[in-house]
């Protein structure tokens, strides 16, 4: 690796700012590292915005925060044409997605048509407004939010769309002493600017150096070991809360794509660098694995009536593949 | 008369009495050797008098014959028999092989160790046992002593002589007949050897047992320093410490007492190995032998 700055570093002054929340921090550099995008599934007041607009200002990048609603137009989020009386021609004003760094507030709580027009975008990172093809700034990360707690009145997102996000977090509650810390940090004295580590060439630089890390073939084996799995469960057993033993395969219409596939790879060569590695190691896959797969799989309705959670399935058929 | 073997054909004998039954390329008996020690009914044989030397092993195991197990070279005797029997009981295995030999000159020589190969069971290595050697003074017989006497009274001491051998012969020989059809005795050594105290009989305590595998491992790592011995050696040293193939390292380091020291940095140099790129294998492969040396020193 020849980049002076580390993505460690830029880890490390989040962490100053951020209570707890590895697994937030830690999918917002891979998906910059991997040149993807992040859902965050959970409560709100859990320091989404914040991490978001911290990662920004480390990086001396742009933030925008678009909240979804339910009238919101796609011209709303890339932007649209106006007609300029004074110099008598239309004029281009961009959207809030050209930033580096793009939190997508309650992402469910808006019609198909605009999230189509944000999931295309992140896809082919241009947008075209008119007759003219933008493109979006580079690095480029979507940090879409879904709120649990509160489905009324809300469009969910297809697989096919979910499929386009690197990784689901499942963002959770502070532990009691990370609520603490939150209380001396946040109320109790002046909050610190977060310290820009590096620049958006560094991030460029990390993700090309992402790109070299070795990934042995015994790993890529195992990659889509555990991707097949999610296709033929019959051998995973799960019990449901009423204690119930389960196959996997009953609970599964779909297993994931071979976008997940890649999504592994990707996000393990990831992990590998944040850790200083330029080859990545079992437990980078094994780490990385249930945020690559669980929104891509299709549970059916037995995973409500038999009182499973989602992810006690997707654990049960990670642990199931024993590691190279 | 019989053709007196030579030392080579003496040994060659031997070994193929000792051995028989078995192929050139048989694997070795996994034995708990308790006892190995080499005797004879006098340490001070006289010159064309028969006497024997009897090799004695007692083993754990229970089983059928005992191979792999090679007799000294008895250069300076003419064998004149061999008997060999195996006893198993409950606690093991009793194997009882008498040479019977002759010496033809007076002096002093020692006869060399027996030897036996065979898989230690107590820590599952190949390995070479030695009976103590047995150090012989030979005397030079009466008849020789004998022979700078006058004719005359050789000729009438001899009479005499042979009138009382022929009787104690008779008499000896009635003796022996009696007590053969009554029991026949095992040959009792007049001077048993005491043992060689083996460090093979103590156990080897799990620190010594885990150096020896880590030392074979990085006999292993150096002799072929590829990706596979990488992956092999990696794979044995987690069975060593316990842990199930299908963990991580992340798994492997959260078990007790493997989080830290000179283990730690093994096991994370063995998975540097293990998937490092190509360019990279020989330094990791140098890391983890050094790793290996450091832990296999942290057991001492």
């Amino acid at each position: 690796m020849t980049v002076d700055r580390q993505p460690g570093d830029l880890r490390a002054a989040l962490a100053k700012t951020i209570v707890g929340q590895e697994g937030v921090l830690e999918a917002l550099l891979l998906a910059l590292l991997s040149n993807g995008h992040v859902l965050l599934e959970g409560p709100p007041g859990l320091a989404k915005t914040l991490a978001c607009r911290s990662l920004a200002a480390a990086l001396e990048g742009d933030f925008k925060r678009i909240q979804f609603t339910p009238d919101l137009l796609p011209s709303d989020i890339v932007g649209t044409r106006i007609f300029d009386q004074r110099e008598s021609r239309f004029a281009t004003v961009l959207g809030p997605i050209f930033a580096n760094v793009v939190l997508a507030d309650e992402i469910n709580r808006a019609p198909a048509k605009v999230q189509s027009a944000l999931l295309e975008a992140m896809q082919e990172r241009q947008v075209t407004i008119g007759p003219e093809s933008h493109a979006l700034p580079d690095p480029f990360v979507v940090m879409a939010t879904m709120n649990p707690l509160d489905s009324e009145g809300t469009y969910a997102l297809p697989i096919a769309q979910m499929d386009r996000f690197l990784m689901k977090i499942n963002v959770g509650y502070p532990t009691r002493e990370e609520e603490l810390r939150i209380l001396d940090r946040f109320a109790m004295a002046d909050t610190q600017p977060v310290r820009c580590v590096a620049t958006l060439d560094d991030v460029r630089a990390w993700r090309a150096a992402a790109h070299a890390v070795h990934v042995d073939e015994k790993l890529k084996r195992y990659i889509v070991d555990l991707v097949a799995i999610t296709r033929a469960a019959q051998s995973v057993a799960v019990k449901s809360a009423g204690g119930t033993t389960l196959k996997a395969a009953d609970l599964i219409d779909y297993g994931a794509s071979p976008r997940a596939t890649l999504a592994l790879v990707f996000l393990a060569r990831g992990r590998a660098l944040l850790d200083g590695r330029d080859f990545a190691l079992p437990d980078d896959v094994r780490a990385v694995a249930a945020p690559a797969l669980r929104h891509r799989i299709g549970f059916n309705y037995r995973l409500a009536t038999e009182n499973v959670n989602a992810d006690v399935v997707i654990d049960a058929m990670i642990a199931a593949i024993p590691a190279p | 008369m019989a053709r007196k073997l030579t030392a080579p054909l003496i040994l060659a004998a031997v070994a193929s009495l000792a051995c028989a039954g078995t192929g050139r390329g048989q694997t070795l008996q996994r034995l708990t050797v308790q006892a190995f020690v080499l005797s004879a009914d006098t340490m001070q044989p006289q010159v064309d008098v028969p006497f024997h030397v009897v090799v004695t092993l007692h083993v754990r195991e229970r089983v059928g014959q005992i191979t792999n197990l090679q007799l000294p070279m008895l250069a300076q005797l003419e064998l004149l028999g061999d008997e060999r029997q195996t006893l198993t009981d409950p606690r093991g295995t009793q194997y009882r092989e008498v040479v019977t030999v002759v010496v033809h000159d007076a002096g002093r020589f020692t006869i060399a160790p027996a030897t036996l190969q065979a898989i230690d069971a107590r820590d599952g290595k190949p390995k070479q046992w030695f009976t103590n050697d047995l150090p012989l003074s030979v005397r030079a017989s009466a008849t020789r002593v004998a022979s700078g006497v006058a004719a005359g009274l050789l000729v009438h001491v001899a009479r005499i002589l042979a009138a009382l051998i022929w009787f104690a012969l008779l008499v000896g020989a009635a003796l022996l007949a009696i007590f053969l059809l009554r029991r026949r005795a095992p040959l009792a050594p007049v001077r048993a050897p005491v043992a060689e105290p083996v460090s093979y009989q103590r156990a080897p305590s799990e620190s010594e047992r885990r150096r020896h595998q880590i030392e074979d491992a990085l006999l292993v790592l150096r002799a072929e320093r590829t990706r596979s011995a990488a992956v092999r050696v990696r794979a044995a040293v987690w069975r060593i410490i316990g842990a199930p193939e299908g963990e991580t390292l992340g798994d492997v380091l959260r078990r007790p007492g493997c989080g830290e020291g000179p283990l730690r940095d093994l096991l994370v140099a063995l998975e540097r190995s293990a998937f490092t790129y190509d360019e990279d294998l020989a330094a990791a492969v140098d890391d983890a032998g050094a790793a290996l040396e450091r832990y296999a020193e942290s057991l001492t």
